[in-house]
């Protein structure tokens, strides 16, 4: 009987705990999104500062790559999602906000003196035409090309591809990564290395040298006067029909505010339209 | 015994028979759960074998381009593709557990071996804890190590530039390949099986240990004549846990392996060492993020098949191996 009754209790106490709990927990939205992972250390540093604002706003944010997120958008899984091409067609049902800028920096081992690749000798190393430094000529190296590069599921892949190869596939030759880090990684620790990365991760501790291309330098200034010709928007993308006006509120806050235009640029992107 | 379990005895079932029904119950839910895990897989990959039929495992074209225009023909408005040949993964999946359970076997044997009979107790006492906790290191630790430490070593001393403009512009030897990968899993599944080689040592009956040598035979053989031909099963048991390990192993070989679809080719000599290449399981994560286009979603639950597939026939070949051990009285 001592055992029914301490059972008893126990049901009493596990029934009465989720009443309790959700009082606490009420008014706090969660949004759901997903997209570039390029974009996520930035993304993650926004959350955090919008969520200081805004006490009863919490985000979740599954970095699935520029394209999965938009399908996620359209197939109503999730409520905004990030991505960093333009919109395409395919995207329908869905509203393209401009959030801010990022470069695709072209990399290599610090130990590589070459400086400076025009858009054609990018393709033709990536596409398997170059497989040696001493065709493009400007290194001091003459060994084997290594090149680095994402897979095809990821949305600066499919950047690179439109802007640089000119819808051409990669070669097999390019070892393919899944994230952006470990691109700048394996550049940084290869001396015959050379890779595309985003810009927030080629910075300077990244142990990685940007190339300029075409003679301009993949820097925030060349960046934002768009003369940089590697440059791409981080769109904000929400369903057309019905969209989150929380969600609304937030990419205003991203886009126009100081305080994320602060963000932005500290960590490593171009804020393009915030106040100063 | 209090009066209202008296009574409720005399009316219905015990309590042990209540005790009983419920874990029946729960066995009978873990075996559904099972079922309906095999059924949702094998229903999900079903267009893509269907579409393909046994060419699926075989070679034909760049895999990695296969996969692309699976991907990007999953548009409402294309026909789907479901052309997939999936040797060049199936191949690496092999060389890579293979080779690594085969360096895993002998080495862990041996360790095994020192830690129970021959080590000073000093020395096992400080050995065994660290095989434990060894064993319970996160997959990604062991990749970060390779990545960070391993394939730049071998990129930089072990492969010549020769090796490198050999192959150029099919791959690029940077480091990451065939032979870190196996070093890093054998690496990985050695402490489980130094683990469970050890606990099945300990357990052979110290008669039949003391019998041996009261005959006059010395340690060392007394130890692999008597002791270890007791163990097989658990032999058997340790190398089915650590393939099936190995086979599951996908975050850390995607780090370490260089990540082209590419099968190794053993006719390239010293080069087959460094080739780069990907595995079933690593390919699935690889390209998770097109789950979201479903002749995608098709093919990598078809390639999630097949490793369900093959972690069953390998329970099924430890249970076989174990079979006729049993005649010698052996705990199989």
């Amino acid at each position: 009987m001592r055992l029914r009754s301490r059972l008893r209790g126990l049901v009493a106490l596990a029934a009465v705990i989720p009443v309790v709990a959700l009082p606490a927990s009420a008014g706090a939205t969660t949004l759901f999104g997903s997209g570039s992972s390029a974009e996520q250390p930035i993304l993650n540093v926004l959350f955090k500062a919008y969520n200081k604002l805004h006490h009863n706003v919490r985000f979740n944010y599954l970095p699935d790559g520029g394209n999965a997120g938009v399908t996620d958008v359209q197939a109503g899984r999730r409520l905004f999602s990030v991505n960093t091409r333009a919109p395409l067609p395919s995207d329908a049902g869905t509203t393209y906000f401009k959030l801010w800028l990022d470069g695709l920096c072209i990399a290599v081992n610090p130990q590589n003196s070459v400086s400076n690749l025009t858009i054609a000798q990018t393709k033709d190393i990536f596409t398997g035409v170059f497989t040696n430094w001493s065709q493009p000529g400007g290194s001091n190296l003459s060994s084997t090309i290594d090149p680095f590069g994402r897979n095809s599921s990821a949305g600066l892949y499919t950047f690179f591809q439109q802007a640089v190869l000119g819808g051409a596939t990669q070669s097999s030759n390019v070892a393919q990564e899944t994230s952006d880090g470990l691109v700048a990684t394996n550049v940084s620790k290869d001396p015959n290395a050379i890779g595309y990365i985003g810009l927030a991760n080629s910075g300077k501790g990244s142990g990685v040298k940007r190339l300029s291309i075409n003679g301009i330098a993949c820097s925030q200034t060349e960046i934002k006067s768009e003369t940089y010709p590697l440059f791409r928007y981080a769109w904000g993308v929400y369903p057309t029909n019905h969209p989150s006006t929380a969600v609304e509120k937030f990419f205003d806050w991203v886009r126009k505010s100081k305080q994320a235009g602060q963000i932005i640029n500290r960590g490593g992107a171009v804020a393009a339209f915030n106040n100063k | 015994m209090d009066e209202e379990d008296f009574l409720e005895q005399s009316h219905g079932i015990s309590q042990d028979q209540r005790a009983e029904l419920w874990l029946g119950a729960l066995v009978f839910v873990v075996v559904g759960v099972l079922l309906a895990m095999l059924a949702f897989v094998t229903y999900q990959a079903w267009p893509s074998f269907a579409h393909n039929g046994l060419a699926w495992f075989g070679p034909g074209g760049s895999i990695d381009q296969q996969i692309t225009r699976i991907f990007t023909s999953g548009d409402l408005k294309q026909t789907p593709v479901y052309t997939f040949h999936a040797w060049p993964l199936i191949w690496s999946t092999i060389l890579t557990t293979v080779g690594a359970i085969s360096i895993a076997f002998v080495s862990s044997l041996f360790i095994a071996v020192f830690i129970v009979e021959f080590a000073p107790p000093w020395l096992r006492r400080v050995l065994e804890p660290v095989v434990r906790l060894l064993a319970s290191v996160p997959s990604v630790i062991y990749g970060l190590a390779g990545v960070l430490v391993l394939v730049p070593f071998i990129n930089n001393h072990l492969i010549t530039q020769s090796e490198k403009a050999s192959v150029t512009p099919i791959i690029s030897l940077s480091g990451a390949g065939l032979l870190p990968a196996v070093v890093v899993l054998t690496v990985m599944i050695s402490p489980i099986m130094i683990a469970v080689f050890v606990d099945g040592l300990r357990a052979v009956p110290r008669g039949w240990l003391e019998g041996s040598l009261a005959l006059g035979v010395n340690r060392w053989r007394t130890f692999w004549k008597v002791g270890v031909r007791t163990v097989r099963p658990v032999l058997v048991a340790g190398t089915v846990l650590a393939t099936a390990r190995a086979l599951g192993e996908a975050i850390m070989l995607l780090m370490v392996s260089g990540g082209v679809g590419f099968a190794p080719n053993p006719l390239d000599g010293p080069t087959f060492f460094f080739e780069p290449f990907r595995t079933l399981a690593a390919t699935i994560i690889a390209f998770d993020d097109e789950r979201s286009s479903p002749p995608m979603k098709h093919t990598l639950y078809a390639i999630a098949a097949v490793l369900l597939f093959s972690a069953a026939m390998l329970s099924f070949i430890g249970w076989a191996a174990k079979r006729p051990m049993r005649r010698y009285g052996v705990i199989a």
